[in-house]
């Protein structure tokens, strides 16, 4: 891990798990309605401050708490346009398994590549601190995805030129 | 398999079951190629005579640099009149075949090759024009050449795809071989990009490919193909324009006939890795995703609903 990644995701982890502190809360303007509040923004006093912590101008994460729920957005690394294209494919592919994923949102927040909604019910069913985990894993392993899907790129690209003309010599 | 085949796998095993002796059948099977070209097997007749036609979509213009004669002289004797819709028919004797089994691969390979063949024929062209002009130039210094040797030939356009073409090129001292190709998607337009730099490259990289060919790309059209009509300029950088130049060592004869087909397969080629790309790196995100998946399942608590026992196999039971 190299020395500023480390910091970078201690400082999401703790962030993260102080903004998990969730109850359950019903929503105030309509009655038997339970939403996250987040999402609904229906009252200032039910949002807390956003916080955004950044490695750099390409990476961040926004923490947006409420008092039901937290959103949660990464912006991942993409120097070049392949990986441009590489964040893109994977952000929709794991988007459009997000049924699965309980807590990730369908669409990323604007100017961001990912997004997860944490809600209450997600915390009383599921064990906080190995929430925090997976963002913090997320995080981890979808750069060095990113990297070794390029260089694959790269290197079957070397290969299938020096191939294709090797047989003119 | 990295390299493409030149010829058609299915009508070569076809074939060589016909061929084989086995008791003749009826065939009446359409089989298609790269570049929308299709033919057809058939035995309209009887069942030991096979007739085969092809189809190319820009067999008028083949035709125009020769494709009739470089035909003729591979299929000579088999050649019939063309089948309504198709282009280009030979018919094959069951009963007619050479008599030793080296001599009937042989003709397999050749009707196999048919695509091939037909598509070889500019470049055929090309290649005799160079070797005409190479003559006629190492006549003259440099300086007083005619203005007709410094230009070269005039460029001969093959429409062999909706929207893609193949340009080529003769000239005193190199033939340039030029593909248009379209890229439907930003994805593959990205891919490509990659892989056309590394053509670029790989002659300045490795020491054994600096006899290869020299492969430029670009997103305009190139100065050779200055006043042809029907190119297109498309925004977004969709069309890219591959430039092969050849030199005279790709143009000898022993080289040609290897150096034809291994430049036709090269937009095949090329796509076919593009995609092949994209699967694997398909399948890898699938497989990351399913890693992911694993991960946030960790945090679910498991599940404590077991049917508890007491130590002598006893079971508790909830009294209603």
């Amino acid at each position: 891990m190299s020395q500023s990644l480390r910091p970078y995701l201690q400082c999401v982890r703790a962030s993260l798990t102080a903004a998990l502190a969730l109850s359950d809360f019903a929503s105030q303007t309509s009655e038997r309605h339970n939403v996250p509040e987040i999402e609904a923004q229906s009252s200032p006093e039910l949002l807390l401050n956003p916080l955004t912590i950044s490695r750099n101008e390409n990476e961040k994460v926004l923490i947006e708490p409420s008092v039901n729920s937290v959103r949660l957005s990464i912006r991942i690394k993409q120097s070049d346009e392949i990986e441009h294209i590489l964040v893109h494919k994977f952000t929709r592919f794991l988007t459009q398994r997000a049924e699965s994923f309980f807590i990730l949102r369908r669409k990323p927040v604007k100017g961001y590549d990912i997004s997860f909604l944490v809600c209450n019910a997600h915390t009383e069913a599921m064990l906080k601190h190995k929430l925090v985990d997976f963002i913090i894993q997320f995080m981890e392993e979808v750069d060095k995805e990113i990297s070794e899907m390029k260089l694959f790129l790269n290197a079957r690209a070397r290969f299938v030129a020096e191939s294709f003309l090797t047989p003119f010599d | 398999m990295l390299l493409l085949d030149y010829q058609n796998v299915l009508i070569q095993s076809l074939l060589t079951e016909r061929f084989s002796g086995a008791p003749p059948v009826s065939i009446d099977q359409v089989v298609s190629d790269f570049d929308g070209v299709t033919f057809h097997l058939s035995t309209p007749e009887s069942k030991t005579k096979i007739l085969i036609s092809i189809n190319v979509k820009c067999f008028p213009e083949l035709v125009q640099y020769n494709a009739q004669q470089v035909l003729e002289r591979e299929y000579g004797p088999y050649i019939v009149a063309p089948e309504p819709g198709y282009d280009f028919s030979v018919l094959i004797d069951l009963e007619n075949l050479p008599a030793e089994q080296e001599a009937r691969d042989e003709l397999i390979m050749k009707l196999a090759l048919m695509k091939r063949n037909a598509m070889a024929a500019p470049f055929e062209k090309a290649f005799d024009e160079f070797a005409k002009l190479a003559e006629e130039a190492s006549r003259y210094t440099s300086e007083s050449a005619p203005q007709g040797i410094k230009e070269g030939g005039e460029v001969m356009a093959i429409h062999y795809r909706e929207e893609e073409a193949i340009y080529i090129k003769a000239s005193f001292d190199r033939v340039t071989v030029i593909f248009s190709t379209v890229f439907r998607e930003e994805t593959d337009r990205i891919f490509g990009k990659v892989f056309l730099q590394e053509f670029v490259d790989a002659r300045r990289r490795v020491l054994t490919l600096q006899n290869a060919p020299q492969v430029l790309f670009r997103n305009d059209p190139p100065l050779e193909l200055e006043g042809v009509p029907g190119l297109q300029r498309s925004a977004e950088d969709k069309i890219s324009y591959v430039t092969f130049v050849l030199f005279p060592r790709h143009l000898t004869p022993q080289r040609r006939y290897e150096n034809i087909s291994h430049i036709q397969i090269f937009r095949d080629y090329f796509h076919y890795h593009i995609k092949a790309s994209k699967a694997y790196i398909h399948t890898r995100m699938r497989k990351r995703t399913a890693d992911f998946l694993q991960v946030l399942n960790r945090a679910r608590p498991e599940n404590e609903e077991r049917e508890r026992k007491t130590a002598s196999g006893r079971t508790f039971r909830v009294q209603g």
